[in-house]
Order: C-alpha cells, then sequence, then structure tokens
C-alpha cells in the first residue's frame, strides 16, 4: 500500500515550494516535483509517520556525501517533531527524462551496444554507492531515470542501507522490504547480515537480462510472491530460454554471475561489471 | 601481491632458513608470524628479507584470539588476544587504539601488505562473521594510511568445511569485504597431508571462489599443496618446511604441554617426481637405480645426494631447505603461466607422473612409509573435476584476466 499525501496539502504544508505535480508514490514516501524560489527542480519526498526515523538519519548523512552523476544528490533532509506536529521529509535532485520502466518493455530488446553503455554508466554509480558503504536494496526501473542523454540516474535511496554501521538492529525490520521482482535470494531469506553490495548486483542482473532478454527471468504474470520466492530462491529456467541461449558466451557468462543465488558467486562489485561489459564493447 | 611461492613462518629459526632460500632465489616473499618471531626480529629480519628483494606480509594470527606467547606479547597488541565472546565486546575505541599500535608497528617493520587478523570461521557463527568484518576495518585503515594492500584472512574451519552450503555461506559473507586480496587456508582432517578427495575439491573449489573475485589470493600454509594453488586461480602459496604447515594448523594457537620433534628419525627425501617424500636413505637405497634415478630430484641444498651408494649424509636442515626450494621451483614454473586452467593441467600432468612412479615402486614390492603415495591420485582426480565442473567459474576468471 502506497502512502500518499494529498498534493493540497503538501503545498501547504511546503509553502517554500511549487508544486509541480505528484510523483509515483512508495510505500514509504510520498513524492512530488517541485521547484524552489530560485527556479531549481527538485523531487520532494514526504516520508510516512511509521518509518523509522532513527534509521534514515543515519543513512541519510552517508548519502549526503555522495555526489556521482549516476546518482541523484539529496539536498535535504529534515526531521522535526513539535507539539505532536512531525515534519519530515528529504528533497532530493529532481532528474528529468523518464524511467527505466519505459524502455524495458517485454519483447523490447536493446542492443548490445546500448546496453553496454547504459549499464556501464549503472555500474559506476553502484561503485559510488558501494564507496560511499551503501546499498540501495531497491533497484529497480522505476528508481532509475534515463536523462535526455540517455544516462541512467538512481534515485529514491529509502531503503538505503549503511554498511559501516555496527548497530544493524535497526535495519532487521528492513530486511525483507524493497520491491519483490527485483528481489536477490538474501532478501527473501530476510536475513539482515546477508544484505551487502552484491544484492544491488542482483537486481542489476534483472534489469539487463530484461534488457537484452525482452523478458523478466524470474517472473511471469500471475505469479503468486510464493511462486516468485521459489522461482528467485532455486530456479536457472531463465537460462534456457533461446533468447539467452543463442546470446554470445561473454553474455551469457556476465549475466548468470550476476543472478548467482550465492553472493560468493555474483561478481565483487559493480566496477568488475563496468569493466567487464566495456571488454565486451572492445570484443 | 608477488606471483609465486612465499615463505610461511612457523618455527623459531624460519628468519635465516627463509634467508637462505631467498638466496637461492627461491620464493619471492616471507610470511613473518607473530607466533614465531618477536618484533624486534620481526623488523630486523624485514629489511634482511627486503634487501633480498623479497616481499613481506605480517600474519598477527588471531585464528585462535585467546593464545598468545612471549613472541606475540611483544607486538604490543596481546590486551587484544581475547576469548572471541569477550573480543566481542571490544569498543571501537579499543579497535582504533590497536589500529594505531598496528600502524605503528608498520611503520617499523615496512611490510608490503598486511594481513588482517580473523577468527577462524565456523559454521553457523555470526558473531565470528562480525567481528572478522570488525578487525578488518580497523585493519584496512592502517593498510590505507600506509598505502598498502590489506588482505582479508579467510581460514574454513572444520565445521565450515563438511558441506558445500556452509562454504559457500560463509564465503557470501567473508567475500562482502573490501579488501585487496585473500589470505586463505583451509583446515583439513588430521593426516600428515591432506587426502581426502572431496576435502582437496572443496579447498580447491572454494580458492578458486576467492580468485573470482577478482582479487589475488594466497594460498596460506599450502605445503606440498602449493602444487594446486595456482590451479584453483590462487597468485601465491605460502610454503613451510614443518608438516604443521601443510595445512591450517590450529593446534599450533593452542597451549601444549609436551615437547614435540627433535627425535632421531632420518630424513625425508622430498622428491618431485613422487611428489612426496621417501626415507633418506633407508628406502631409497632399496629402490634400483634406475627408480633412485627418477626419484632423487635435485635441488641446490640436495647436491651432495646422488643414486647409488654411498648414501652420504643428509642432514635435517639440508632435507628441509631441500623440500622447500623443490616446491618453490615447481611452483615457480608453474607460476610462469598466468592462465589457471593451463596451471591446473600442469598440476595434474605432475600428478599423473608421480601416480604412474609410485605404482613403479609399488611393483617392486616395495611400500613406502609415511604414507608418501596416498594423496597423489585423489588430487588428480580432484583437480580434473575442479576443470570439469567449475568451468564457469575458470571462464569466467579468464574473463577478469
Amino acid at each position: 500500500m502506497a502512502f500518499t499525501v494529498p498534493i493540497d496539502i503538501a503545498r501547504t504544508a511546503f509553502p517554500q515550494y511549487t508544486f509541480i505535480n505528484a510523483l509515483t508514490p512508495s510505500a514509504q514516501k510520498a513524492a512530488f516535483h517541485v521547484r524552489d524560489e530560485e527556479g531549481n527542480d527538485l523531487c520532494l519526498k514526504i516520508i510516512a509517520p511509521n518509518y523509522s526515523v532513527d534509521r534514515l538519519s543515519r543513512e541519510i548523512l552517508a548519502l549526503q556525501s555522495l555526489s556521482h552523476p549516476n546518482v541523484a544528490k539529496l539536498k535535504e533532509y529534515t526531521f522535526s517533531s513539535s507539539e505532536g506536529h512531525e515534519r519530515h521529509y528529504l528533497v532530493e535532485e529532481f532528474v528529468p527524462g523518464k524511467d527505466l520502466s519505459e524502455d524495458l518493455q517485454p519483447g523490447h530488446r536493446w542492443s548490445t551496444s546500448n546496453a553496454i553503455t547504459f549499464f556501464t554508466q549503472l555500474c559506476n554509480g553502484l561503485s559510488a554507492l558501494r564507496k560511499a558503504e551503501l546499498v540501495h536494496r531497491d533497484l529497480k526501473p522505476s528508481n532509475i531515470r534515463i536523462m535526455s542523454d540517455n544516462s541512467p540516474v538512481i534515485i529514491d535511496f529509502g531503503l538505503v542501507r549503511c554498511l559501516a554501521l555496527t548497530d544493524l538492529t535497526s535495519t532487521s525490520e528492513g530486511a525483507a522490504i524493497g520491491t519483490p521482482a527485483y528481489f536477490a535470494p538474501e532478501q527473501w531469506r530476510g536475513t539482515k547480515h546477508d544484505i551487502d553490495h552484491r544484492t544491488d548486483l542482483f537486481a542489476l542482473g534483472i534489469l539487463l537480462y530484461q534488457a537484452i532478454i525482452g523478458s523478466h527471468p524470474f517472473l511471469d504474470e500471475g505469479m503468486s510472491a510464493r511462486e516468485l520466492h521459489d522461482v528467485v530462491c532455486t530456479s536457472e529456467d531463465c537460462f534456457t530460454v533461446q533468447e539467452f541461449t543463442s546470446l554470445p558466451e561473454q553474455w551469457k557468462l556476465i549475466m548468470r554471475r550476476l543472478l548467482e543465488k550465492e553472493r560468493a558467486r555474483r561478481p565483487h562489485g559493480a566496477a568488475q561489471v563496468a569493466t567487464i561489459l566495456r571488454r565486451l564493447g572492445e570484443n | 601481491m608477488r606471483r609465486g611461492p612465499w615463505h610461511q613462518f612457523g618455527f623459531n629459526s624460519h628468519n635465516d632458513f627463509a634467508l637462505d632460500l631467498l638466496r637461492q632465489g627461491a620464493g619471492v616473499g616471507v610470511i613473518i608470524s607473530s607466533r614465531d618471531l618477536a618484533l624486534q626480529g620481526a623488523i630486523e629480519y624485514s629489511q634482511k628479507y627486503h634487501e633480498l628483494d623479497a616481499h613481506v606480509l605480517l600474519d598477527l594470527q588471531f585464528y585462535v584470539p585467546n593464545f598468545s606467547n612471549a613472541k606475540m606479547d611483544s607486538y604490543e597488541i596481546s590486551e587484544y588476544r581475547l576469548p572471541v565472546s569477550r573480543l566481542h565486546q571490544v569498543t571501537n575505541d579499543d579497535l582504533t587504539r590497536l589500529t594505531s599500535k598496528l600502524e605503528s608497528i608498520c611503520i617499523d617493520l615496512s611490510p608490503d601488505g598486511l594481513i588482517a587478523p580473523a577468527i577462524v570461521y565456523e559454521a553457523g557463527r555470526t558473531n565470528i562473521i562480525e567481528l572478522n568484518a570488525r578487525l578488518f576495518e580497523n585493519v584496512k585503515r592502517v593498510g590505507d594510511n600506509l598505502g598498502i594492500p590489506t588482505y582479508a584472512t579467510v581460514v574454513l574451519g572444520n565445521s565450515v568445511i563438511s558441506s558445500d552450503e556452509t562454504i559457500n555461506a560463509i564465503l557470501s559473507s567473508a567475500t562482502s569485504l573490501n579488501c585487496d586480496g585473500w589470505y586463505f587456508s583451509f583446515e583439513f582432517d588430521h593426516e600428515r597431508i591432506p587426502s581426502s578427495r572431496d576435502s582437496i575439491y572443496r579447498c580447491c573449489t572454494a580458492g578458486l571462489t576467492l580468485a573470482c573475485t577478482g582479487k589475488p589470493v594466497l594460498h596460506a600454509y599450502s605445503g606440498p599443496m602449493a602444487l594446486l594453488s595456482l590451479g584453483f586461480g590462487a597468485q601465491a602459496t605460502a610454503i613451510g618446511n614443518y608438516q604443521n604447515l601443510w595445512k591450517f594448523p590450529r593446534e599450533r594457537w593452542r597451549p601444549t604441554t609436551t615437547r614435540r620433534g627433535r627425535g632421531s628419525a632420518p630424513a625425508r627425501y622430498f622428491s618431485s617426481a613422487i611428489w612426496g617424500t621417501i626415507v633418506y636413505p633407508d628406502e631409497i637405497a632399496r629402490l634400483s637405480i634406475e627408480l633412485q634415478n627418477q626419484v632423487l630430484t635435485q635441488s641446490a641444498f640436495s647436491t651432495r645426494i646422488s643414486p647409488g651408494p654411498p648414501f652420504l649424509p643428509f642432514s635435517r636442515w639440508d632435507a628441509n631447505k631441500h623440500l622447500v626450494s623443490t616446491i618453490c621451483s615447481t611452483v615457480t614454473a608453474i607460476a610462469s603461466n598466468s592462465d589457471p586452467r593451463s596451471n591446473a593441467a600442469a598440476a595434474i600432468s605432475i600428478l599423473e607422473r608421480a601416480v604412474d612412479l609410485h605404482s613403479r615402486i609399488a611393483g617392486t614390492g616395495i611400500s613406502l612409509r609415511d604414507n608418501t603415495a596416498a594423496y597423489q591420485e585423489n588430487w588428480r582426480v580432484a583437480m580434473s573435476d575442479l576443470l570439469n565442473i567449475q568451468s564457469c567459474d575458470f571462464d569466467y576468471l579468464e574473463m577478469l584476466r
């Protein structure tokens, strides 16, 4: 269930912004395209009241230090509470363009050269997150914007986890939140210790598979969450479809590695994937 | 991480032993262990090794963290040698102090890389995973400050190696560390040289998984198994002459009440042709001259030894140096080829010849002591299986090269 805030109420609560339109909300945040007094386009996200303030505020510190062309910049984060009235929101850079979901339609297969260019940049963004010891945990088409120059920008860090934190108890509830269609096996298991940067690489593998093959590797129409869990955690059927088996060996190999059930067998980092993709482009 | 054979410290006088071998061109580096060399000696010998163009790594050996001895105490970090349960309670401030002391040690010792202290991984012990991660993060800061690589220690304990699932689970956690390479070892069953086909296969598969991270792997405590290291994708392999360095030896970090060794057993001659030891001169003398010619493979430390009588004395020290030199020489030859598949094939080829020679010796009615023919065939099969079953991993390694 998405957390929504009517735009008129949001407008009243944040008079400093001009509201352009409401964006797709998530379970944790209502989102709006707004413009500040200087004419900068921004993305205002109002956090659901039941969301862990403690966890988010710690993660925000890491995000605010991050500056990378393939990662949306976090501009502001505010949590205040007085006389029972809470203001809990964040403001991200507004990334113009479209969602990746528009380009990942069933049956639509990207050229390998387009995929190499796009996913290499996406890997660069993920590498920047890793350097900041952050895991996105909800990498999916609607959280990746495509700008006018076709470069990707990772947005929406609502579920991001800071790996540097030794006290992870507050993330135990979060181990299994995210978007199931892009869950890695360790997210389905819900074990907090098993979430790391390679969890994002599994989602990256699903996205790459969708781009190259033209279909989701695990999700079929009408599939229940239980069925999806079973397929993600045990099945390798996605590697038997003709569109996959007819790929060059190196393409098959990198996709297989990204979609490995065990983290140890996935690529060690997004930088490694970027290097491999660049080499595939040279061949 | 330098490619090829390294010297694994394992007893008090290994310092000069390693010097002698390096002077003969055997080995590319030395792993100094705090258990066996006090800090002042480590500083002194580190300089000597560097003068011979060898690299030096420092292993602070937290495998069994509550073990300590006088030499370890000289490193000024003994206060952190605590049982796992207490080590868990160490605060971040304590770890910062440990980091500071370690940095000071490193400035004096000038190692070319740091081996992060870590406890032996055990199945189902998430507290060990967390503790190793904390230790690693702090030591990595020292490595980064000094501009040297930090290698994460991955020693898989007995409870881990019994199944592929537990190995994979531990490796998935261990490989989340953002290290510059892996210092990897495997705790085998109690036998002189590991011989179980399944265990060898699992060890090689685990090493290959680590190699597929794209970070260099140093196969620690390999001994004669160094023959296999580069075949599973390791960049380096660490060899000591003592039998208790031929697999991860947890008992070395337990207090002992009995004195070991120093018996009057005859020297063992390590033969690259049988990839094992043979008792000298007793068993050598029983072989035909033709077999002696094949078995007595030479090194710079065995020039006095030749087939046929008289069998000149062969000191234990020379026998030890001959063993390490012979293994180093074979590993160096294998390491000259950067393709792990070719390295595995080279090891298989050596093992095939060894199996054949053992068979010919057995055919003359001679049964060698030390159960020295027990493992070569199993190693050969394990490596062949690795090449076949883990073919995709070798393909992936190829992509990373």
